[in-house]
């Protein structure tokens, strides 16, 4: 992983992409115990091209294709780790990569999202596996449940999150 | 020491410590599904060989 973020944060550095935040399954470990997954998401404000308000992922893959990153899929691999660069799709996510927490791997400095914002945008995606994970955090007590609640209001997610409480929270008490 | 106690204690651990289960994990997975595959395969090909036999 420590060739990994080193490569990513190269990338930032040629102006590849500018503010990035680890999301998903390893962000969460920042504040959870570790949970297998595959991947590493990683989330990127891209420049726009001059003249043009549309976001392209090319120049990302071609700059690492010529330094012997392997496309495979929806990902490439970097330092043995499969990475999937997400472009922020919506406020929450450009919020959280803004907003994202300075940590070290192995003395090599990178960017998590907050466990409120990875909380937010597992709700929002609401497959099982992100309730899960949103369970986990709960249960951990590794949210701040005030700031998770100010996130939920500004991005429109508050019925949803009663209804997970509701489904789920029952019983669990803060 | 109680699943509960388990997972705090991973949970504490560092940043850096937690990416390396994260890899031993990761490897582990891979290796299991490496594995399922080459049963998969075998049995494949052992099915085509009975139908093979019996044609």
């Amino acid at each position: 992983m420590k060739v990994t973020l080193e490569a990513i944060n190269q990338m930032q550095t040629d102006g590849i992409f500018g503010k990035y935040a680890i999301g998903g399954a390893v962000g969460a470990t920042l504040y959870l115990e570790p949970a297998a997954t595959l991947d590493v998401d990683i989330f990127v404000m891209l420049p726009t091209a001059p003249g043009s308000s549309l976001l392209s992922l090319a120049p990302l893959y071609d700059y690492l294709k010529v330094r012997g990153g392997v496309v495979k899929d929806e990902h490439i691999v970097i330092g043995g780790w499969p990475v999937q660069f997400l472009p922020p799709s919506n406020e929450l996510e450009r919020e959280a990569v803004a907003e994202s927490v300075s940590t070290t791997v192995e003395g090599v400095t990178t960017w998590v999202m907050s466990a409120e914002h990875l909380v937010a945008i597992a709700l929002s995606t609401g497959r099982a596996k992100d309730h899960i994970r949103i369970l986990q955090f709960i249960e951990q007590g590794a949210v701040d449940r005030a700031k998770l609640r100010d996130i939920l209001e500004r991005h429109g997610l508050t019925a949803k999150w009663k209804q997970f409480e509701g489904r789920y929270l029952e019983g669990i008490h803060e | 020491m109680s699943k509960q106690e388990m997972r705090k204690r991973l949970a504490a651990l560092s940043f850096s410590e937690k990416v390396k289960i994260l890899e031993k994990l990761r490897d582990r997975s891979l290796a299991l599904a490496a594995s399922g595959l080459r049963q998969k395969s075998e049995e494949d090909a052992s099915k085509k060989a009975d139908k093979g036999s019996k044609g």
